[in-house]
């Protein structure tokens, strides 16, 4: 089992870059994908009980070309439900995607859908269940090939999966596209999961947790695979993981959401080093980290899911937060700049000062 | 409580659909009751007369459709169920019902509990002793027995035990008729002896299913942390097979008890019919080769109704018996 | 180790593994020698005509007659030779039909769900409860006899229920499954997804669908013939019954005319049946047959210690595991999941083993606690807690020992605590396997370790699912603590949750652990979690340990090449971005360790005598290292140059 050493691209054992992407000059650029106040909303219970999941609830964000952005959450935060309603999952219950522009909703006929779908791909967090166990693992690349690329014949769908496949580092190609899943490891199926991605020549991929099921030892490889993939094929990557500590190697830009809103966003180092959102600082707080002193925040002894059936208004994380002030009990706040590109959503957070204090509560 | 209300729908669409398939079958199907009936009869009873006894069970030729149907519904649910036109002319149905309920609750109903209760009770042990005897032998003789026509079980039950042994057990009928019926020691002992064979072939027939879908679920089980912790926790072996692994494994069974009660009555039918045990299967089968449908509608209106009963006590004993259902409904 | 089990691939796996059971082949064999007799009836008698009445009656079985004649003067065994056929094409067309009706019912109730799947398994539902016998035997009757197309119409519609049933079920469990998402953003149309992706997921269930129904048909039209509501001038085994049944076949002295049918209706049932039960096991493959081990595992008397002596002294550690060796008997012979593992823990000492999943840590956290069970056993080595080996005690010795002395704190609450039963009950059931306690004594107790861990003692009266996940975790480790133990074994007590949570309940064990001076043993495949916890550390791979001794110096100055691997894999949250390593390639196959160093293959620094030499564990410093590179003989040789790491 040593096929992912090899291949053109030589990933798995090689250094991950460091310092590649400068920080927030994205401003100027114009969006690849965007989303105006996207709301998904779930109904639960039923019959007499009806109560609504408020799964992510009035999200903004722009991805930008060549762009790596990290979504971060815990689990409840709607992060997967948001990488569903960009892949057209699930329908939206309000707001909008656009897309070089255009909203999806104005998509119309299945010649269009496929051509959203072939430039926004999607990576799943399972490489035991992502493939299917009774076809060999060329069979999902071919079979995008044949949808999304119909020019392309028969021997050139195949030369054209030999080269994805290497592209993502696994190697003889050949081989490993006639083997059946349960032939390879998880961190070579979560390559197959990119590959396939790849096929359709995309513009962003949508990558859901894909390392967070692979050992230690092997999520680097994977890594390493987006930001090649970023700088050989020009893709951009929406990086979604609950691991903030992984996003800081690939990501260029961070957002963190929590109960359903992006509360966090900005340039990935200046989020790491000087976080504005009580929720993030705590997270930051919690990260195991090998190299730091340990720090144990009284607040991190608290740690309830938050409650977003039938949410009342305010902030989602005034429960948890140290800091609440009487506002974040009425107003929900809205992500407000606070430096260059940063943003967060939290009526105690203040402009450019390292932590937020209890005294300020604008809005 | 939007649990208790779907189980409520779907008892009362079951029994409606029932009901209904029973009212469109002699209605769609070729040929005339009345003259069926008159026959029969070979003229003996006038056609008015003849008539007037179809119309008990909602048979009104010169009716619309729709209020026949209604009629019907009423009379059934009502226990106005009108008379025999079989052999037994003129008969109320409900007596024949009757008379015949309590034998076949007797014999089936004992022998299926029983069925499931040793059955599960052997599963339990093979699926707990997994590797040991019974479990390498029982699996490959029970899928086979399981597979069993139960009418060649009957026959050779007959063969064995009372033909070749010159009548040691009986194989006709329900008891001795010599004797006459009461709570003499004769009678009782007449009554059990004759159930002995055919409440041994339902025992055999359907026991093997028990087992084996009893001891599937307990190897399910017992690969469970829950069962793992038991043992590091110090319980003792019986505590950790009862309260931890079979009061788990018996969930999925539950349901299945009821749904298999369908195959039960089958069973009962062809078994009361080489026996001729006078239950309601016997009484199905007579009906159906004379054409009396005020008496197979009754019955088999009866056996859904005994299909639900069993579905409900099921759902019931999952209730009380799994908190996690308790929580949906 | 909460690795998903991949479903079965059907195909070449599903081939071979029908051939190895015994149970599919005798049902296949049956199967063939019926489908012979029914395609060439010729070739088994010479009569042409079964049912004219050629014959004197009631002759016993002779050459001429191999099983007789009737009551009527036909031949019996050319009779069951030509009804072999009808009974056969009653069993597979009606099986096929109501396997693809169940299909079709089921895979698109689960598939298209919504108000369509409420209608269907509503459908479903009911015609499962309606009782199918006197259905079929009323429409029998109303049809007319005789007609075959009515038996297997009838047939059909009574008997497709129970596989929709099974295929809604199984499809909407497939329904989650990432593959299927997977084709759905690729852009296929559902009608591809449901016939090619969903339908070969599911061979094994669809065949023994198949195999059920069929059985089901056969022994339905056996019946309805033998009553008497077939075409009584077929040719069929049914009927056959139903003639010797009516003519006192059994009374007379012609019992075979009964009898024969009857156990060619049985043969062929049976064989569906076991046909059925094998693809059951294929689909299962834990309710294969197993065979028992020759010697017991705890029979085998492993070497035992030198220690063992003189392990009751005063400074003796509390747990000391030496040459602990655990296999799993596979079917390609054994698999040493824990191959000689030594380690020492001392009371009141936070000793953590780290590694990564197939390593074998969970493996050997429960060899240490003798909770393996087949096919793991251990093979070799002790395992001495307080100076006895653990490995040579009985179950009763050992239940003992068992939650009072030491206690195991599983990875999954929602797994490991009993789902029916309270929270309360199940800390009763613990106390009470160990003493008499009073009902007062066991409530107190309770509620003191319930308030311990922080949550309000009303959840006694809880149900686990009750408990959120963070909840569940803290009852499980209050239940550990009901004695208050020397030793707590932890198997990933916090990977099920968020890191928050996580973080939260690691200073709550910590604090515990300060409070009441138990030692714990913690396994984790992540490494970063244990470095400001634990006071010794052990990382394993490949069944092995390969670095051993205190935390902060292992996290400081690892001294195998895979420990620092791992470390500078972690990426780091704080301080200057350093640079992150993998490790290439996989961990090896157990079943065939590498030659040498199990880990000379993925190893950076891997020199040509690693591919051929063992390594022990040296001491290098405070720690010991399983590394040629740290032989006494190359102490000479410095190692190169390790990240830096602040």
């Amino acid at each position: 089992m040593t096929a992912e050493t090899a291949g053109a691209a030589g990933t798995a054992g090689t250094t991950a870059a460091t310092g590649t992407h400068g920080p927030a000059d994205t401003a100027a650029r114009p969006a690849l994908l965007e989303t105006v106040g996207l709301t998904r909303h779930f109904r639960v219970g039923g019959g007499l009980s009806r109560r609504t999941l408020h799964a992510v609830d009035d999200v903004s964000l722009v991805i930008h070309d060549r762009e790596i952005v990290a979504l971060v959450g815990e689990s409840g935060s709607g992060k997967s439900t948001l990488a569903r309603l960009l892949a057209q999952v699930y329908r939206p219950t309000g707001g909008e995607i656009r897309y070089q522009g255009r909203s999806l909703a104005t998509l119309r006929g299945r010649r269009a859908q496929l051509a959203y779908r072939s430039d926004v791909p999607m990576v799943f967090q399972d490489p035991f269940s992502s493939l299917n166990p009774a076809y060999r693992v060329s069979h999902g690349i071919l079979r995008g090939l044949a949808l999304h690329r119909p020019g392309l014949g028969r021997a050139e769908r195949r030369a054209e999966a030999e080269r994805v496949v290497e592209a993502v580092g696994l190697a003889p190609a050949a081989e490993i596209l006639d083997r059946y899943p349960h032939e390879l490891s998880g961190g070579q199926r979560q390559r197959i999961g990119f590959a396939q991605a790849l096929a359709y020549r995309p513009r962003l991929i949508l990558a859901d947790e894909p390392v967070s099921m692979l050992d230690v030892s092997i999520r680097i490889g994977l890594l390493n695979v987006m930001t090649q993939l970023r700088e050989r094929e020009g893709v951009s990557i929406l990086y979604i993981t609950h691991d903030i500590a992984s996003a800081r190697y690939v990501a260029d830009r961070l957002l963190v959401m929590y109960g359903g809103h992006v509360v966090e966003s900005g340039p990935t180092e200046a989020v790491l080093t000087a976080p504005r959102h009580p929720y993030t600082q705590l997270l930051l707080s919690a990260v195991p980290d090998p190299r730091a002193p340990l720090e144990v925040d009284a607040a991190a002894a608290r740690s309830d899911p938050p409650a977003v059936i039938d949410p009342a208004p305010g902030c989602r994380f005034r429960a948890r937060c140290p800091l609440a002030v009487d506002a974040c009990h009425a107003l929900t706040p809205r992500l407000r700049e606070l430096g260059p590109a940063h943003a967060a959503a939290c009526h105690v957070a203040e402009a450019d000062a390292p932590s937020p204090r209890a005294s300020a509560a604008p809005a | 409580m939007r649990h208790l209300l779907r189980r409520l729908g779907f008892f009362l669409l079951t029994l409606w659909a029932a009901l209904t398939l029973n009212f469109l079958i002699p209605r769609f199907m070729p040929g005339s009751p009345v003259t069926a009936l008159h026959d029969r009869t070979r003229g003996k009873v006038s056609a008015a007369a003849l008539e007037q006894m179809l119309t008990s069970f909602g048979f009104r030729p010169h009716q619309n459709i729709g209020s026949q149907y209604l009629q019907y519904l009423g009379n059934m649910v009502t226990g106005h169920w009108g008379l025999s036109i079989g052999q037994t002319l003129g008969e109320p149905v409900t007596t024949l019902i009757g008379q015949a309920l309590p034998w076949t609750l007797g014999l089936v109903g004992t022998a299926t509990v029983l069925a499931f209760l040793l059955g599960t009770l052997i599963g339990v042990l093979a699926g707990w002793r997994r590797g040991g005897r019974l479990d390498t032998v029982l699996p490959p003789v029970f899928v086979v027995t399981s597979a069993l026509p139960y009418f060649w079980v009957a026959l050779l039950l007959i063969l064995v035990f009372s033909v070749w042994t010159g009548g040691l057990l009986p194989s006709d009928f329900n008891y001795d008729n010599t004797i006459v019926p009461g709570f003499s020691p004769g009678f009782v002992g007449s009554v059990l002896q004759h159930a002995v064979l055919p409440g041994a072939t339902l025992l055999i027939t359907s026991i093997g299913g028990w087992i084996l879908t009893m001891r599937n679920n307990m190897i399910t089980v017992l690969a469970e942390d829950y069962v793992r912790m038991g043992r590091a926790k110090g319980l003792s072996n019986r505590r950790i097979m009862y309260d931890y692994a079979a009061r788990n494994a018996i969930l999925p069974n539950l349901s299945g008890f009821a749904m298999s009660l369908g195959f039960v009555i089958s069973g009962a039918i062809l078994v009361e019919y080489v026996f001729n045990y006078p239950g309601l299967g016997y009484l199905l089968y007579n009906a159906v080769q004379n054409v009396d449908y005020p008496l197979m509608q009754a019955l088999f209106m009866l056996f859904t109704v005994a299909v639900l009963a069993a579905v409900l006590v099921c759902d019931l004993a999952t209730l009380w018996l799994d908190p996690r259902a308790r929580a949906k409904g | 180790m909460a690795m998903n089990t991949p479903v079965r691939r059907p195909g070449g796996g599903l081939w071979r593994a029908l051939r190895g059971s015994r149970k599919a082949t005798a049902g296949a064999v049956i199967l063939l020698l019926f489908a012979v007799m029914a395609a060439f009836p010729g070739l088994f008698t010479s009569v042409r005509d079964a049912n004219a009445l050629d014959f004197a009656p009631r002759l016993g079985p002779s050459t001429r007659h191999l099983l007789g004649t009737t009551a009527l003067g036909q031949d019996i065994w050319s009779q069951l030779v030509y009804g072999t056929r009808q009974s056969l094409v009653i069993a597979l067309v009606a099986g096929f039909l109501a396997t693809v009706l169940s299909v079709l019912v089921g895979v698109s109730a689960a598939y298209l769900g919504g108000l369509l799947d409420d209608l269907l398994s509503m459908l479903i539902n009911v015609v499962l409860v309606i009782p199918a016998f006197p259905l079929i035997i009323i429409l029998a009757k109303y049809a007319g006899r005789g007609s075959l197309t009515v038996m297997l119409t009838v047939l059909v519609v009574t008997g497709w229920s129970y596989g929709a049933n099974q295929m809604r079920a199984q499809a909407l469990s497939l329904r989650n499954r990432d593959f299927l998402e997977a084709a759905r953003v690729r852009g296929e149309r559902r009608s591809y997804v449901i016939v090619a992706e969903v339908l070969p997921t599911m061979t094994s269930l669809i065949v023994a669908n198949f195999m059920g129904a069929a059985l089901y048909s056969v022994l339905s039209a056996a019946g309805l013939q033998f009553l008497g509501l077939g075409d009584p001038n077929s040719a069929s085994w049914g009927t056959m019954l139903y003639w010797a049944q009516n003519q006192q076949a059994l009374q007379t002295g012609s019992p075979l005319w009964s009898l024969a049918p009857g156990l060619c209706v049985a043969l062929l049932g049976a064989s569906f049946a076991l046909i059925n039960h094998a693809f059951d096991e294929i689909g299962n493959p834990a309710l294969r047959p197993v065979r028992r081990r020759g010697a017991a595992p705890a029979a085998a008397a492993p070497p035992v210690d030198s220690a063992a002596s003189d392990a009751q002294s005063e400074d003796s550690p509390l747990l000391r595991v030496s040459g602990l060796r655990v296999a799993y008997q596979g079917a390609r012979g054994p698999v040493e999941a824990v191959a000689g593992v030594d380690l020492t823990v001392r009371r009141g000492q936070f000793t953590a083993v780290v590694g990564e999943s197939g390593c074998g840590k969970s493996t050997l956290l429960f060899a240490i606690a003798g909770l393996l069970s087949a096919p793991a056993a251990v093979t070799a080595g002790s395992v001495l807690f307080r100076g006895d080996n653990l490995v040579t005690m009985t179950e009763k010795q050992l239940n003992a020992l068992r939650w009072r002395d030491y206690s195991v704190v599983m990875q999954s609450a929602m797994n490991a605590l009993n789902p029916v039963r309270t929270i309360g009950a199940q800390y009763r059931d613990a106390m009470r396997a160990h003493g008499t306690f009073t009902a007062e004594q066991v409530r107190a107790r309770s509620v003191e370790v319930l308030e311990l861990v922080g949550i309000d003692p009303v959840h006694l009266r809880s149900y686990p699912h009750q408990l959120s996940g963070g909840m569940r975790q803290r009852a499980m480790i209050a239940m550990a603590l009901l004695f208050t133990p020397d030793l707590v074994i932890m198997d990933e007590p916090t990977s099920a949750l968020d890191v928050v949570a996580q973080r939260s309940l690691m200073v709550q064990i910590k604090e515990l652990q300060q409070l009441l001076g138990f030692a714990v043993l913690f396994v984790t495949h992540d490494m970063s979690l244990v470095r400001h916890f634990s006071d010794q550390l052990l990382v394993m791979y490949a069944g092995q340990v390969v670095e051993a001794g205190p935390t902060r110096t292992v996290f400081d100055t690892p001294a195998h090449p895979y420990s620092r691997g791992l470390l500078e894999a972690f990426p780091s949250v704080r301080g200057p971005r350093v640079e992150l390593r993998g490790i290439t390639g996989s961990p090896p196959d157990l079943a065939r360790p590498p030659h040498g160093c199990r880990f000379a293959p993925r190893c950076p620094v891997v020199e040509e005598r690693c591919r051929e030499w063992e390594p022990e564990l040296y001491p290098v410093g405070e720690v010991r290292a399983r590394c040629l590179l740290q032989a006494p003989d190359r102490r000479t040789r410095p190692l190169p140059p390790v990240e830096a790491t602040s």
